[in-house]
């Protein structure tokens, strides 16, 4: 089945009447390159046979990050949930290039949203032709989404601030030219462009994780790490709210990702259901392995739509916080039963098999990372509970 | 150098589905840019970069074929020219006399790059006759071509060796497939490609007082090719041997 389906054809079809030819043209395009190029060593870049940072460079390369920016730094100014759609493709063809493109994307969303014009010239252009790299640097060892937690600091000192702790679990560690550094001043949490290389700014070992290993992640630590006043982003003591919006985004973007990971792990399962035989017959001809495809179709449907809800509110400049935690949190824990029926599908060999199993180990990190459920649901019936009495 | 490259809007031959009948169905058929068509736009894009120029695209075909087009423009060719008709409701020939004719109005170009032959049809006649048609050399089935001054330098891939030919520009040439990778455009490039010029031309305007087009093909029914299932049984040393003197039988393993 083609990456970008014939399913998400009519999406587009019925969400912009009057553009979707031209955003099918991208996609299909897109589809095309992830197809050819990325699909075929995923297996490799999961066993790190293959580095990531070409295919990625390449990928970024075709434009996938200039999707949904403003003309005026390179972007092509089309819709958000066009760059989702993309990253839903992106997550079928290779979940941990997916992964690092996201945060990639979403620092540069950042920026667009936060950054002083002349910082816009000066990073957007690179970044979303992916001439340069870009890392998120939030989280730190004990302080996730409760930011106001955080225990870096800058400092000013004359006409520079001076950066001081750690950040943990940290994508693109070590292969960012740029990182986007939350840390506290004296008016709270602060955002901050850090540039690489940089004499204060070291990392830890790569961390050997469960999925996600074409990625890398590490610790950031930053020693007396000093960055000129002017790469301040915003105004010191807001920190907390830019990362705020900036997880909203991305929380509608992880949703993407996984219904990705789901789709490969379906279409891997059809087809493996049609052939394997069992008691004379293949074993998609049993209702219980019925059910199983069923239902991962059914969800997969479901999740699509749901994050394209989202991404629609955010277009039309809503409050969307609550549909992008909906999205994630479904998606995410859709994708898990849908790797999960997958390997059971799959029998011995999918337990067995890298190639079959690192989707479920791909998709395990994103009901965790950028909010896990237990917070976001957290925050959906809060809003739910406030807004309706 | 003016470079033209005359593509095809074809039906992707990896998506074509057969009725029970054996009748390809052609209608809804999801369709693309012929597959070696994109060699062909991707080496006259090569020999632009090289000796600065015009790469211009040509094409006969329905309004579906402005997809061909713009994939073309998207690659990096200049601007296009479309003559609306179906080359499927037609011979090769006729086919061929409308390029020439857009190609004369719109010429002289440098050089006429083609591939081999279409992925849906795949007769590989147009090339040849548009040489022909144009009274130029042809050369065909070309895996290198290096352009100096005003000739041109070319390896032709035939079945068991490669023959070195230099002919003088103006050239018509057939590309096959080895001879590069097509580039993917970039997202801005597709975005783009919308605004490069592509000129409209009709059959009538380029052949005036024509007769009718033959219509070539009929009906196509796909065959059932039966496999020959030879299974070799025993330990790996003996059904190696067979497995290779089976092959030499066939004469499918190389001299």
């Amino acid at each position: 089945m083609p990456i970008y389906s014939a399913e998400h054809r009519r999406l587009m079809e019925m969400f912009y009447p009057d553009h979707h030819q031209e955003y099918s043209e991208v996609l299909a395009s897109l589809g095309t390159f992830m197809e050819k190029e990325l699909l075929p060593i995923s297996p490799r870049i999961d066993t790190g046979e293959v580095k990531m940072g070409g295919p990625r460079k390449a990928l970024l390369k075709q434009g996938i990050c200039r999707i949904s920016f403003p003309e005026e730094y390179g972007g092509l100014g089309l819709p958000f949930s066009i760059y989702a759609l993309a990253i839903e493709m992106l997550g079928t063809a290779d979940a941990s290039t997916c992964l690092s493109v996201e945060i990639h994307n979403a620092v540069a969303e950042g920026l667009n949203l936060f950054a002083t014009e002349a910082q816009k010239r000066a990073h957007l252009p690179r970044l979303l032709s992916g001439e340069s790299l870009a890392s998120f640097t939030l989280t730190e060892p004990a302080s996730g989404s409760d930011a106001g937690t955080m225990a870096t600091t800058a400092e000013k000192k004359g006409g520079e601030y001076s950066i001081n702790g750690s950040k943990m679990f940290i994508t693109n560690a070590g292969d960012a030219d740029l990182y986007l550094v939350f840390a506290k001043t004296r008016k709270g949490p602060s955002c901050f462009i850090v540039e690489a290389p940089n004499p204060g700014l070291s990392f830890g070992e790569d961390l050997r994780k469960l999925g996600m290993r074409g990625s890398r992640t590490s610790e950031v630590i930053f020693s007396d790490c000093r960055v000129p006043e002017a790469d301040l982003v915003g105004e010191e003591g807001k920190g907390a709210d830019y990362a705020k919006e900036i997880l909203h985004g991305a929380r509608i973007i992880v949703a993407a990702l996984n219904v990705g990971i789901a789709q490969i792990a379906y279409e891997k399962s059809l087809s493996y259901a049609r052939q394997r035989k069992a008691f004379g017959k293949t074993i998609s001809e049993f209702q219980l392995i019925r059910e199983k495809i069923a239902d991962m179709k059914t969800e997969i449907g479901a999740a699509r739509l749901l994050y394209l809800y989202a991404s629609r509110i955010k277009e039309s400049g809503g409050d969307y916080s609550s549909e992008a935690s909906q999205a994630k949190v479904f998606s995410t824990e859709m994708s898990l039963r849908a790797c999960d029926s997958a390997i059971q599908i799959h029998g011995g060999y999918g337990y067995t098999t890298e190639e079959l199993h690192r989707h479920w180990r791909d998709a395990r990190l994103l009901t965790i990372g950028e909010g896990t459920s237990e917070v976001l649901r957290m925050l959906i019936a809060r809003r739910e509970l406030t807004m309706s009495r | 150098m003016k470079i033209a490259v005359c593509v095809k809007h074809a039906v992707d031959e990896t998506e074509l589905k057969v009725d029970s009948g054996g009748n390809p169905q052609l209608k809804g058929a999801p369709t693309k840019m012929s597959t070696f068509d994109k060699n062909a736009v991707e080496e006259a894009l090569r020999l632009k970069a090289a000796h600065q120029g015009e790469v211009v695209i040509l094409t006969v075909g329905t309004p579906e074929a402005k997809k061909t087009m713009k994939e073309a423009l998207a690659m990096g060719a200049d601007r296009g020219v479309l003559v609306s008709a179906d080359p499927m409701a037609m011979d090769t020939r006729r086919t061929s006399e409308l390029l020439a004719a857009a190609l004369k109005k719109g010429g002289p170009y440098d050089m006429i790059l083609c591939s081999e032959g279409s992925s849906d049809m795949y007769s590989g006649l147009v090339p040849p006759m548009l040489g022909e048609l144009l009274g130029l050399p042809y050369v065909g089935y070309v895996k290198k071509v290096d352009v100096s001054g005003q000739s041109a330098k070319v390896e032709r891939a035939l079945e068991d060796s490669v023959e070195v030919v230099e002919a003088p520009l103006p050239i018509v040439v057939s590309v096959v497939s080895e001879i590069n990778e097509p580039r993917y455009p970039t997202l801005i490039q597709i975005m783009q490609a919308g605004k490069k010029p592509v000129e409209d031309l009709t059959p009538e305007a380029l052949l005036p007082g024509a007769g009718p087009p033959v219509p070539l093909v009929k009906g196509m029914k796909a065959q059932a090719m039966a496999r020959k299932r030879v299974v070799f049984e025993g330990p790996p040393e003996e059904t190696a041997k067979k497995l290779i003197d089976a092959l030499a039988a066939e004469g499918v393993l190389p001299r």
